[in-house]
């Protein structure tokens, strides 16, 4: 063997030879053929160790997108051939622009997980193996778009959702604070208004469900054969996580001058009298128009006595409860300035 | 090195096959295509030149014009075959078709046609590459704000002018102020927008949907140096509060930038967070009042239950709500 390929320790060098030898074989290389020719597998000391180092190679390639495959290598009865069909693993021709390349530019720096970072900047690799010329950022100047990171279990979740194998995990339950331990067919994994979810079906319970992922307590495991389940093809995350139905439009009594940020979504629509203040003095009655409900009445109770919910009842009483706990924010019970008057 | 095996491999098998088509490529140019270093492309060009088929005599190898390297150009002169770009795999695919998604809901996006064309575009021609839907990732950035204000911010930063802003602070303070923008922060819970404020002569942070009225202005930004990190933490000179939660407050620990986490039994858990905004602290704490424990320092649970029963009694002074509307539906149902 006149050159030694790259360093004989060196994975990548290993790796890239095996392509190279797969690629190019004529019919198909023996697990024997391999090891015995192919550089980097001579450095496996035993029998086992090449088998284990192939096994993890194959995986890894798999994982990358290059399949090996096996086949028939003729002669003894037991004999299994490998190699890799280029056409199974090429890139489509993508013919993309400067400004789409900036495009992906921008969406390389979007996920702050080491996982999904590794997993976009290497098609980002791929694609410029395409072919592609020039980045022109100027379309997409400035702007930063960034989602919070989803934490350890991405991949795990991920991968189960690819090969449809159900999942299990400690959970703890948002209501109650009580730990359990979930078992569920992954369908997908969401992010919303600052939060990360796993929408999929709880075996336990028989019925889709929706999981907070910051609630998700230790390691999510696979559990479970492949291809055990399918996704249904229309999952409606938005109602998985019940922030479809609690939208409506706020009808809010505010001070004169007060809540620019309300106003600048809202309408004055008329005015109320504010019995506490002097004569004429009065409110403006303001319509905003809300998606979810709990976020609106967290918004409103920042205004504290400025802004006042008229309707819809279910908004003004999701406030009214949230102030009546802040009247009474960490005083022992039944000392209570929670008494102060709040009406029907 | 600490570079992970299967990235390099992607690398080398990329470089191979843009080579294949590019022609002769300078070292630094290869380098910039791939985002990186001179140096390990030099390195990735040295492991490609010894390898192979088995056998890996000369005529086995990938080869490269030797003159044409000491001149610092890459001259593929032998590829083995290895020609054609990978495909995308599954997870690769999921995480770009989902950031480029998640891109073009954003207002920042949709303000221009052409800025949304072109994500759309790129969009379709991947979907049409890796051929699966990417549905199993689905994120959603915050709607930013006013789409007349997302408009003008954006027109503003990629023209590189200046803006005039109306904003509004969490603590309900209007005012007036130029800015030179920086970069729009569209993130998952809310937009931010860095500027230089010539106002206050320093860099701020906005969020765009407290700025009620924005104009691009002819005037071009001023070349400030300004730290493009939006998510800078607050200074150590702000006052330290401690504040315990039950177990459904949960998120609050990952939404809120605190300084340390601390559970206790039963999911409880208590934060330490820097109160650089007394405002802020007096809404997370009322939004938050039935699973808050304990609070300190006193004087901040003190402030909240006299905000809070300030609107109460004001609620009780409140007439009937008089006007039909979107609002009277809603009622009678209820």
């Amino acid at each position: 063997m006149p050159a030694s390929a790259g360093s004989p320790t060196n994975p990548a060098a290993r790796l890239l030879n095996l392509v190279i030898a797969l690629v190019n074989t004529n019919a198909s290389m023996t697990k024997q053929q391999i090891r015995a020719s192919v550089a980097g597998y001579g450095d496996a000391p035993s029998p086992d160790a090449f088998e284990r180092m192939f096994e993890r190679d194959k995986d890894t390639l798999r994982e990358l997108g290059i399949p090996i495959v096996t086949v028939d290598a003729g002669g003894h009865a037991d004999e299994v051939g490998y190699r890799i069909d280029q056409d199974a693993y090429a890139l489509p021709a993508v013919d993309l622009t400067p400004a789409e390349l900036g495009v992906l530019a921008l969406a390389a720096q979007f996920w702050q997980d080491k996982t999904l970072r590794t997993d976009i900047s290497r098609a980002l690799t791929k694609l410029r193996a395409a072919g592609a010329g020039e980045t022109a950022m100027d379309v997409v100047a400035g702007l930063a778009p960034r989602v919070r990171p989803v934490g350890d279990a991405y991949g795990t979740l991920m991968d189960a959702i690819s090969a449809r194998r159900a999942v299990s995990f400690t959970y703890r339950a948002a209501s109650t604070g009580e730990v359990r331990s979930r078992r569920v067919q992954p369908w997908r994994i969401a992010a919303r208004r600052g939060g990360w979810y796993l929408v999929g079906f709880d075996l336990d319970r028989g019925a889709p469900r929706s999981y907070r992922l910051s609630r998700v307590e230790g390691r999510v495991r696979a559990t479970g054969p492949r291809d055990a389940f399918e996704v249904p093809v229309d999952v409606d995350v938005d109602a998985a996580l019940g922030s479809r139905d609690a939208g409506g439009v706020a009808r809010l009594a505010v001070v004169p001058e007060r809540a620019g940020a309300l106003r600048a979504r809202g309408t004055v629509v008329g005015s109320v009298p504010d019995a506490r203040a002097g004569d004429g003095a009065g409110r403006d009655v303001l319509e905003v128009p809300y998606d979810v409900r709990y976020a609106m009445a967290d918004e409103v109770v920042g205004y504290g006595d400025a802004v006042l919910v008229l309707g819809p009842p279910d908004l003004r009483e999701a406030v009214v409860r949230r102030l009546r706990a802040a009247a009474a924010l960490v005083l022992p019970a039944g000392s209570g300035s929670a008494e102060v008057g709040e009406r029907g | 090195m600490a570079e992970r095996a299967d990235d390099r491999l992607v690398r080398l098998l990329g470089i191979v096959a843009y080579l294949d088509g590019a022609g002769p490529v300078p070292v630094g140019e290869l380098a910039r295509h791939f985002g990186v270093s001179e140096r390990q492309v030099l390195d990735d060009v040295d492991a490609l030149w010894v390898s192979g088929t088995p056998g890996y005599w000369p005529d086995d190898l990938i080869d490269f014009d030797a003159d044409s390297f000491e001149r610092g150009v890459v001259r593929l002169t032998e590829a083995r075959g290895m020609t054609r770009p990978l495909r995308l795999g599954t997870r690769e695919a999921v995480a770009l078709i989902a950031a480029l998604r998640a891109m073009r809901e954003t207002a920042a996006v949709q303000a221009d046609p052409e800025r949304a064309g072109v994500v759309e575009s790129v969009l379709r021609k991947l979907t049409d590459a890796t051929g699966e839907a990417a549905a199993a990732l689905d994120v959603q950035l915050a709607p930013e704000g006013d789409r007349r204000v997302v408009a003008a911010v954006t027109s503003a930063l990629v023209a590189g002018h200046r803006l005039r802003i109306r904003y509004v602070t969490a603590a309900d303070e209007e005012s007036e102020r130029e800015i030179d923008p920086v970069s729009l922060h569209t993130q998952d819970e809310h937009a931010y927008l860095l500027a230089w404020c010539h106002r206050a002569r320093g860099r701020r942070t906005f969020r765009v949907d407290r700025i009620l009225a924005a104009t691009e202005l002819d005037q071009p930004v001023e070349g400030h140096d300004v730290d493009p990190d939006v998510d800078f933490t607050p200074t150590g000179d702000a006052p330290l509060a401690t504040i315990t939660f039950a177990s459904p407050a949960r998120a609050v620990a990952e939404q809120v930038p605190v300084e340390s986490v601390r559970n206790l039994p039963d999911g409880a858990f208590e934060v330490r967070l820097r109160v650089t905004n007394p405002v802020w602290l007096r809404q997370l704490l009322t939004e938050r009042a039935r699973h808050v424990l304990a609070v300190e320092p006193a004087a901040v649970a003190q402030d909240v239950r006299e905000a809070a029963s300030a609107a109460l009694a004001a609620y009780a002074h409140l007439p009937a709500d008089p006007v039909d509307g979107p609002g009277a539906g809603a009622r009678a149902a209820g």
